[in-house]
């Protein structure tokens, strides 16, 4: 069972607080939701849809029609009355004359104005109305409501009440229960990779707001008090990353939060990060490009860069994670393995992710141990002397902290020998880049390979592959496909760098077509796959209208590829 | 400790004569003065011959990237307070390729030492105009001679409202260390724009044109008069003052920091498991 509603409105009417409010009120009965955000790059007029997705399972994926529309204005009906499913219900501001069967207008602005003295409770009004409607009682929509507005809710639940005056009767009977309270959680991409960094010990996140980076940002610096964390606003990228190695080479758990625009800047810091050893973790948020693109909108362009970013030759650990939970386990993840191997990690998301909540299993703090990869005071006391960067059988060295002890620490963003000093000697130059590069042998041996679903060989099946955020829409899309006959399995990747190729080229050889599905034009999994393994994928199906894939469309243009 | 002994024993790269090698004397007298155990103390540099020189000291060291100097040594200090950070570079690195951490680093207040070797050409890259070339200046890469203005170093920090501003003259290495030395022991941003010939690329600001023109300011200068300072910092390039002058100290922003005020961030443990189970229970 499944329910869609849509809140659409212009930027300046509240449609993120009234969706979310709608979402919590969903989330405390005991249902599965996802809900996703649309909106235009302004702070007044222009679109904001928020997407509800209700169901009695687990949900990632978004959809394009809605069993329930609330519109405050005429420009969003004209958006989306091309977008309802049969039998569809509108709640309307009455002004907007919506004329149907099943279209439910209330004075809402009227009674904003007259009766609250208060114009911007108007989507308070037909939330309410819409609430009834959904038969959710009112005391569940009260209680979001404070947990949204805090302070602020006073007026707001009086303007609920007169949703509820006004609205009809129920005419959805709702699924019962699939959880009790405290057995999930909700939350978002960007809130998920911020209590992962929290989780993981970062004391350190510096950043010049850009869309969809900047949540990350702001939930860190709510929190930072209380776990001890210097959230700066740098004054452009290139400091941010700077200020963070800077950070890091103190001892402090490091991270930068940008997107596409931003990473670019960042881009030489990422070479310094390789050469310097110095561990840092970068939260990239995807956005279209080329330049500032669609900066309020989704994709996943930035794989490639992502990956080949920053000059010379050096390892990074490249992870996308799929949903909401694994936002969180990745980011612990790619802190630790950027301590343990002293490279750059890199956590690829995209503005759907980062602005989608979803319900997940209760997040474990404990899942994912972290550990300190530097020496202790008792370790540096007891070294006779100190080399920054001693040649080593795994290739990492000792990392000692400065100021902790006599032993002196130094890096070099020039090549370097052993204790860090530059040098021209070519032997030393080699010996550093094997060094180097060899860090790369072990991670690989930490990565998670993709996900594989249905859990079964690929012989003689059509594959299709995916990444990151794509994860919810293409594992539905497959499972809706294989219930009526089909012969899909899903492969999907998560960590990205390093990957063991030869394991995925071993495992894909038998299957009977390739199918890439990527926010991109290209098909970039695709390409790498290729240049890793040989094996280039027959088929893309590619989205770049700055929009995630929902799975009834992907169903129908899996049909056609495969 | 004596300063020879925060001398690193290695080959030096710069040329004969250059006023680095002065500018490296005074800084070890600075730190000797100042008693500061070299593993208390990280340099942080960029690129350039300027920088070269944490290769040159027994020091800690953080030899970044060209223009990063100064936003390293920041988010250096505010995880660890408790070091003593010097950002030092040449006046290509601090002034062009790194000017905005620069200017909002004087904003932010956080308690480095700037040490810009000031020589007004690119040492390393072969003698091109630096930002703080005077107008006409020409060289292989500018033939038609230096178009624009030269930047103000001390006229900028002042305007920003940076609390110690100071000039030192390489040739005079026992001035330049106590001027250093102050600004170590200032609390807050401190700018050290050390001028110095470059006798491989800079034909006209010879060591014989800055002892013409070099004058320090006296005792009689008040360094916590602004307008006398900015007047200072505003002379004609005929009269260049030397000295501190401008010293007043405020709040820095570790002080004022909620997070760093208590103690180094780098060195707090990991947070705890119900700290942890609290915050996720926002989530619930």
């Amino acid at each position: 069972m499944e329910l869609v509603i849509r809140l659409a409105g212009a930027a300046g009417q509240g449609i993120q607080s009234l969706g979310e409010i709608l979402a919590r009120a969903f989330f405390r009965s005991g249902l599965y939701l996802h809900a996703e955000l649309s909106y235009h790059s302004r702070i007044r007029g222009g679109e904001n849809a928020f997407t509800l997705r209700i169901s009695d399972q687990p949900v990632f994926a978004t959809r394009k029609n809605a069993d329930l529309l609330v519109v405050l204005t005429e420009e969003m009906w004209q958006a989306y009355r091309g977008k309802l499913r049969e039998g569809a219900w509108v709640v309307a501001e009455e002004s907007l004359g919506i004329e149907g069967p099943r279209v439910l207008r209330l004075p809402a602005g009227k009674l904003a104005r007259e009766k609250l003295k208060l114009p911007i409770a108007m989507g308070v009004i037909l939330l309410g109305a819409a609430a009834k409607l959904l038969g959710l009682p009112e005391e569940k929509l009260a209680q979001a409501l404070q947990e949204v507005f805090g302070e602020k809710a006073g007026p707001n639940l009086q303007a609920l009440s007169l949703g509820y005056e006004h609205g009809s009767p129920p005419v959805w009977e709702l699924p019962r229960p699939q959880f009790g309270p405290g057995e999930r959680m909700l939350l978002t991409g960007g809130q998920a990779v911020g209590a992962g960094a929290i989780a993981a010990g970062c004391k350190f996140l510096a950043a010049y707001p850009m869309t969809p980076g900047t949540p990350v940002m702001e939930f860190l610096a709510q929190r930072s008090e209380r776990f001890g964390i210097v959230v700066e606003q740098a004054e452009d990228e290139i400091a941010a990353i700077n200020m963070a190695l800077g950070a890091a080479y103190g001892g402090a758990r490091a991270m930068v939060t940008t997107s596409g625009g931003g990473f670019a800047l960042m881009v030489e810091g990422l070479s310094l990060a390789g050469m310097i050893e110095t561990p840092v973790v970068i939260h990239l948020g995807q956005r279209p490009g080329p330049a500032t693109g669609l900066p309020t909108r989704t994709s996943q362009e930035n794989l490639l860069f992502a990956l080949y970013a920053g000059h010379g030759e050096f390892p990074r650990f490249l992870c996308a994670p799929r949903d909401q939970e694994s936002a969180f386990y990745c980011t612990i993840r790619a802190f630790e393995l950027a301590e343990k191997y002293q490279v750059p990690g890199i956590i690829l998301t995209d503005q759907f992710l980062v602005d989608s909540y979803a319900v997940v299993p209760p997040l474990d703090p404990q899942r994912i141990p972290v550990r300190s990869h530097v020496l202790s005071l008792e370790e540096l006391e007891a070294l006779p002397a100190y080399q920054r960067f001693a040649l080593t059988p795994s290739g990492v060295s000792p990392r000692a902290l400065p100021g902790l002890s006599p032993h002196l620490v130094l890096v070099d963003s020039d090549e370097h020998d052993e204790f860090g000093r530059i040098t021209e000697d070519l032997e030393i130059r080699k010996a550093m880049v094997e060094k180097r590069l060899k860090k790369e042998k072990g991670l690989k041996e930490e990565v998670e390979g993709p996900v594989v679903y249905p859990d079964v060989q690929p012989s003689g099946k059509t594959v299709v592959l995916g990444w990151g955020s794509t994860f919810g829409a293409l594992r539905e899309a497959v499972e809706e496909l294989n219930s009526r006959g089909g012969d899909f399995l899903l492969v999907h990747f998560q960590d990205l760098w390093p990957q063991k190729w030869e394991e995925i080229a071993d495992f894909l050889r038998s299957a009977r077509r390739l199918i890439t599905v990527e926010n991109n034009a290209w098909g970039q999994l695709g390409k790498l796959l290729a240049q890793e393994t040989g094996i280039l994928p027959g088929r893309h199906v590619a989205r770049y209208d700055g929009r995630p894939f929902v799975p009834e469309e992907l169903v129908e243009v899996l049909l056609r590829e495969a | 400790m004596r300063p020879e002994e925060y001398l690193a024993d290695v080959e030096i790269h710069w040329c004969p004569g250059c006023g680095n090698f002065q500018i490296r004397e005074a800084l070890v007298r600075a730190l000797a003065a100042l008693e500061l155990p070299p593993h208390r103390v990280v340099l942080v540099t960029g690129i350039g011959q300027a920088a070269k020189i944490v290769h040159y000291l027994r020091v800690n060291g953080f030899n970044g990237l060209h223009g990063r100097t100064i936003a390293a040594a920041a988010g250096l200090k505010m995880v660890r307070p408790d070091l003593v950070v010097i950002a030092e570079s040449g006046d290509g690195d601090l002034y062009g390729e790194g000017g905005n951490h620069l200017i909002h680093n004087i904003r932010r207040n956080v308690d480095i030492t700037v040490i810009v070797h000031d020589n007004r050409v690119y040492g390393l890259t072969k003698g091109q105009a630096s930002p703080t070339a005077p107008p006409g200046y020409t060289t292989r890469a500018q033939p038609f001679g230096v178009l624009s203005r030269p930047f103000n170093p001390l006229a900028l920090a002042l305007a920003l409202g940076a609390g110690f501003v100071a000039q030192a003259f390489s040739g005079d290495v026992e001035r330049t260390s106590q001027i250093m030395a102050a600004a170590i022991r200032y609390r807050g941003f401190a700018l050290v724009n050390v001028l110095h010939p470059c006798p491989s690329w800079n034909r006209v600001q010879t060591f014989a044109w800055y002892k013409e023109r070099i004058r320090a300011v006296g005792e009689e200068h008040d360094p916590t008069d602004f307008a006398k300072a900015m007047r200072l910092a505003l002379s004609d390039q005929e009269v260049i003052p030397v000295g501190i002058l401008y010293a007043v100290e405020g709040p820095t922003f570790e002080e004022r920091h909620p997070v760093i005020r208590r103690g180094p961030p780098a060195l707090q443990p990991f947070p705890a498991l119900e700290d942890l189970r609290s915050v996720l229970g926002e989530f619930l």
